[in-house]
């Protein structure tokens, strides 16, 4: 269970104050995925770095599991999975070294960790190439191992962040069944992404973020009758067409 | 934190670093590639340098020889004129000039005749027929003239120095060679011709190439003198045609022993070599490689994260470091270069084993600095570029460890790099000394641990995610706190500022020439500033909470028996009393027995001047002495040890561990005692501080511990104000021992002390912490 109450953050950039966040809101429950959508710079990142701990809003707190994150931010780390487009992994090591290295990070017991990696190995079909060393992965291994990184402590809370840029058909199949996944095990998943196709396949509630702020919010069916428009692409572009005409923006859901 | 260092979870995490460093082969190549290639190359550079030395001034040079007036000119221009004619007639010289003469023949002044028989018992015979009578000191060169050649290239001119003393000017190095004086006669032979006999007493500079080369071919062309006559007059009895006596003058100065220098600076650039790479890779690298940001959001703490990465460095660092030392090693042992250039004990074994710790040392210093330039870097590219600046600019002050005549003085200790490089020549050459020695180990030592500490707070910050760049301001930053006390990396941070500037404080003011109670008061004053100013005006700050820091409440125990507090605090005070009351005997004691077992540095009995240093100082008026070496020692180390250092040790540590670290480093402090380093105090003032450690935590108070502390100085100075005989009386013995009466009864003060103590400080629950 993720609750976000009002964040806000801005950085100093050559002098200048910019907002990234201005006074987000939303909610995800257990057994949800909830898409954070919006174009490049909307924000989106920023509000999982908030999530996670690893920045300190300005205004707002975050609450995982009705504990809030700021109380004890390094504690909330073990409640949170993180999976991002820019993970990496270490190419001297093996799989198996790896999974078993992010195992101790997150202090879990080594004789659970080896179970959890056997299920997951299974699970995510890496179990051919536990042995290799990461660097002569192809890019949809690294993809599964990365999966895998993220489940080796079980957390009840997992942040996508573009799980699937750069990845073909096969790997974005993965990413989905791997939510899919996770749904079933009653997790909380906040998945961001500007990819709408996949957005509209997985996600249970969306926000469409603009200039930090969520201007729409809820299931696919409400974001339909709030727009009048019943793809998400369409309904983004309507988002996007108000930068260059300043039409009169509709009024925010959020 | 707990659950990171249990469990071997932090070896393991040190393993997965180390497996990354060590598959890569750029790791590899640096560790065993480099010291492979990097030491024979180096040792045929070297050697090439060492014959250069020898080989070049036999070339084309032109000595220069310096006489105090024209008639020694004279004489020697005539002498050279000899060497040319017997150059001439084709005789060959008996001595080859091939490398600098033996030291112990430069350094001992030698007089003896050149013309010692060739080894076959013959003497010199006389030959009528080959006599040299015609050179009459016609063409003399004087004041300057042409060199005069002599055989095989060898060419001298004659200068006689119009302002300055001839010695002056060999010494500023105007001149190569100086003849002091220089005679001449005719010796008639029974066949009415006669032989020419000479007689020289020349100066060269003791250990300049250039001066011990003029000299050896001045020897080499006289010898031929001797060699022609006794070619020429074989079978006749005489006296030696030249005589030459050779002193060096002038300090000496050992070109090998700054090439001595080289070798630590070569072993420390390479150790430095090995750990850029690994150091680089698990930080900016890690970075590059999308791994960081997983790794920062797990709840490790960063510090563990860093602590793994520099387990890691270091180890690979000091790798590289065996592996140096070893191909050094065995370079300069099969070569014979290891002689030349480090003296006759060579490069052994037993310096290597001495070398190694220092390696060690400074890979773990420079480990950390590495760590704490690259954890803000972001990439591969920018950590070089942080790097590289630095290297060059820590680089210039080693270069200078390379000059002759650097001293490894008291100060120069605490200069990181070049206390290590100077300690590893000193090592190398035979010459190290204590004092040097322990600044520069515990400096690097301090260093170190500050650097990690400043590392620990870069690695992974804002800036690794989110793209500003604050972090170096972000240290500067006064702290929003969670907690109130210090932390370790607080402390590690104060004490790696602290450390040097103590020193150096206390050794200039050790070598002031002060009256006994200036040198009181100075000292007095240092530490107000050192250990009670400054600590505290850090600790405001760092918006640190002072009363809990300094444990400045009277009555601080926080869950007290059910005494009244009257009664509790009559009870701690009296116990810190009865606990003073034995211990500056037990301290006494400790002192004697160490320095009769010989680990005193200064015998305080038997040195005169110290007698004597000791009755003048009876003559201070002993509230000035009870002032400075009591009650403000007891104020100022009581706020930081028991205050400062102890808090922050018990941030994180079991109370009992937090009293044995404070009291060790209290100890540590107490052998720097102005420029000697007095190691016979380190163990009392150890037991001295575990003592006050446990009044501390136990009362929550920094009071009794300063009751307890001034008494303890001003009783043991108090000692101070007797002489041996007084003393001997009062004690009833001889032996400056004091009775065993005394010793027992003040155990068991100090017994009953801390039974009181622990009584008026018992909690009313079971659990007992110390």
């Amino acid at each position: 269970m993720i609750v976000a109450k009002g964040l806000r953050k801005q950085f100093m950039v050559r002098g200048q104050t910019l907002v990234a966040v201005d006074r987000i809101s939303f909610t995800v429950g257990n057994g949800e995925v909830y898409g954070l959508l919006g174009p490049n710079g909307a924000g989106k990142t920023t509000t999982l770095r908030m999530v996670m701990g690893l920045l300190d809003p300005d205004e707002g707190h975050v609450e995982i599991g009705g504990v809030r994150t700021d109380i004890d931010p390094i504690a909330i780390r073990s409640q949170l999975g993180l999976i991002s487009t820019n993970d990496g992994v270490y190419p001297w090591l093996t799989v198996r070294e790896m999974l078993m290295y992010f195992a101790d990070l997150y202090a879990v017991e080594v004789p659970v960790a080896l179970v959890r990696l056997e299920e997951l190995a299974e699970l995510l079909n890496i179990k051919n190439f536990l042995d290799q060393r990461c660097s002569t992965l192809s890019t949809g291994q690294k993809q599964r191992v990365t999966l895998a990184r993220g489940l080796m402590h079980d957390p009840p809370v997992m942040l996508l962040d573009e799980p699937t840029r750069g990845l073909d058909v096969v790997g974005s199949q993965t990413v989905f069944e791997f939510i899919e996944l996770l749904k079933k095990r009653g997790k909380s998943v906040l998945l961001s992404t500007h990819r709408l196709d996949e957005a509209e396949r997985v996600c249970d509630r969306f926000g469409l973020l603009h200039h930090g702020t969520v201007r729409y919010e809820g299931t696919l069916d409400d974001l339909r009758s709030l727009t009048g428009k019943y793809h998400l692409v369409d309904m983004f572009i309507d988002l996007i067409r108000e930068d260059r005409q300043p039409v009169p923006s509709p009024t925010a859901g959020a | 934190m707990q659950e990171y260092l249990s469990n071997g979870r932090l070896l393991r995490l040190c393993l997965k670093e180390l497996r990354e460093s060590l598959r890569d082969r750029r790791t590899i190549m640096t560790l065993i590639m480099m010291p492979i290639l990097v030491y024979p190359l180096l040792s045929m550079a070297m050697q090439r340098l060492l014959l250069g030395a020898v080989s070049a001034p036999s070339g084309q040079l032109e000595y220069v020889i310096g006489v105090a007036d024209d008639n020694t000119a004279r004489v020697i221009s005539l002498a050279l004129r000899e060497t040319q004619r017997a150059a001439s007639e084709g005789v060959r010289p008996s001595i080859e000039i091939l490398r600098p003469a033996p030291k112990d023949a430069n350094a001992n002044p030698l007089s003896q005749p050149l013309n010692e028989p060739d080894g076959d018992g013959k003497s010199p015979e006389a030959n009528p027929e080959a006599n040299s009578g015609n050179e009459n000191g016609k063409n003399i060169n004087t004041p300057t003239a042409g060199a005069i050649r002599t055989n095989q290239q060898a060419a001298f001119s004659i200068v006689v120095p119009e302002r300055t003393a001839v010695s002056t000017s060999l010494a500023d190095g105007q001149l190569d060679l100086a003849i002091r004086s220089a005679s001449f006669e005719r010796f008639p032979l029974p066949n009415g011709v006669s032989i020419p006999v000479f007689e020289f007493e020349m100066e060269f500079r003791d250990g300049d190439p250039r001066s011990e080369m003029a000299m050896a071919e001045f020897r080499k062309a006289m010898q031929l003198i001797n060699d022609y006559q006794s070619a020429v007059l074989r079978g006749n009895r005489l006296p030696a045609s030249v005589t030459l006596v050779s002193n060096a003058v002038g300090q000496r100065v050992d070109p090998m022993a700054s090439l001595a220098g080289v070798l630590p600076l070569v072993l420390i650039l390479m150790t430095i070599t090995g750990a850029v790479y690994p150091a680089i890779d698990l930080t900016a690298g890690e970075r590059e490689r999308g791994t960081m940001e997983a790794m920062i959001a797990t709840p490790a703490p960063r510090f563990i994260l860093l602590l793994s990465k520099y387990v890691a460095v270091v180890t690979v660092a000091v790798l590289t470091a065996v592996a140096n030392l070893f191909a050094s090693w065995i370079t300069l042992s099969l070569g014979g270069l290891g002689r030349a250039l480090l003296g006759e004990r060579g490069f052994s074994f037993w310096t290597l084993i001495q070398i190694f710790p220092l390696l060690v040392i400074f890979a773990a210093f420079f480990s950390a600095i590495l760590l704490a330039m690259c954890s803000f870097a972001r990439s591969f590219k920018e950590a070089q570029a942080y790097l590289i600046p630095v290297m060059l600019v820590s680089l210039a002050p080693a270069l200078v460890t390379l000059m002759p005549n650097v001293e490894f003085s008291t100060l120069l200790g605490i200069v990181p790099l070049v206390n290590i490089l100077l300690l590893s020549r000193d090592i190398m050459t035979g010459a190290s000394t204590a004092l040097p020695a322990f600044a520069a180990v515990l400096s690097t030592l301090l260093y170190a641990a500050a650097a990690l500490v400043v590392a620990s707070r870069l690695f992974g910050g804002e800036s690794a995610t989110s793209g500003s760049q604050e972090s170096w301001s972000d240290l500067m930053r006064r702290p929003k706190r969670r907690f109130p006390t210090p932390d370790i990396g607080e402390l590690a941070i104060y004490l790696a500022l602290l450390f040097p500037v103590f020193f150096v404080a206390t050794n200039l003011a050790g070598q002031w020439v002060l009256s006994i109670e200036r040198k009181l008061l100075v000292n007095a004053l240092l530490l107000l500033v050192l250990f009670l100013l400054a600590p505290c005006f850090f600790a405001i700050y760092r918006r640190m909470d002072l009363k809990k820091t300094f444990l400045l409440r009277l009555d601080g125990t926080e869950n007290p028996n059910g005494l009244p507090r009257p009664v509790r605090l009559l009870g701690v005070f009296a116990a810190s009393c009865l606990m003073a009351a034995g211990l500056w005997i037990v301290a006494y004691e400790a002192l004697k027995l160490l320095s009769d077992l010989g680990f005193g540095t200064i015998d305080l009995q038997k040195t005169a001047a110290l007698e004597e240093a000791k009755s003048r100082f009876r003559e201070v008026p002993f509230w000035l002495i009870f002032l400075t070496s009591a009650l403000i020692p007891a104020i100022c180390e009581e706020f930081f040890f028991r205050g400062f250092v102890l808090s922050a040790f018990r941030s994180r540590l079991h109370p009992t561990r937090a009293i044995i670290y404070s009291a060790l480093l209290f100890g540590v402090f107490h052998v720097v005692n102005g420029n000697v380093l007095s190691i016979e105090r380190f163990a009392p003032t150890a037991i001295l501080g575990l003592a006050l450690g446990f009044l501390a935590v136990r009362s929550g108070s920094l009071w009794p511990g300063i009751l307890l502390h001034a008494i303890h100085n001003g009783l043991l100075f108090w000692l101070t104000r007797f002489n041996q005989s007084e003393l001997a009386e009062w004690l009833g013995s001889d032996s400056e021992h004091f009775p065993t009466a005394w010793i027992l009864a003040s155990v068991g003060s100090i017994a009953i002390g801390i039974t009181v103590l622990s009584f008026s400080t018992l909690k009313r629950s079971d659990e007992v912490s110390p």
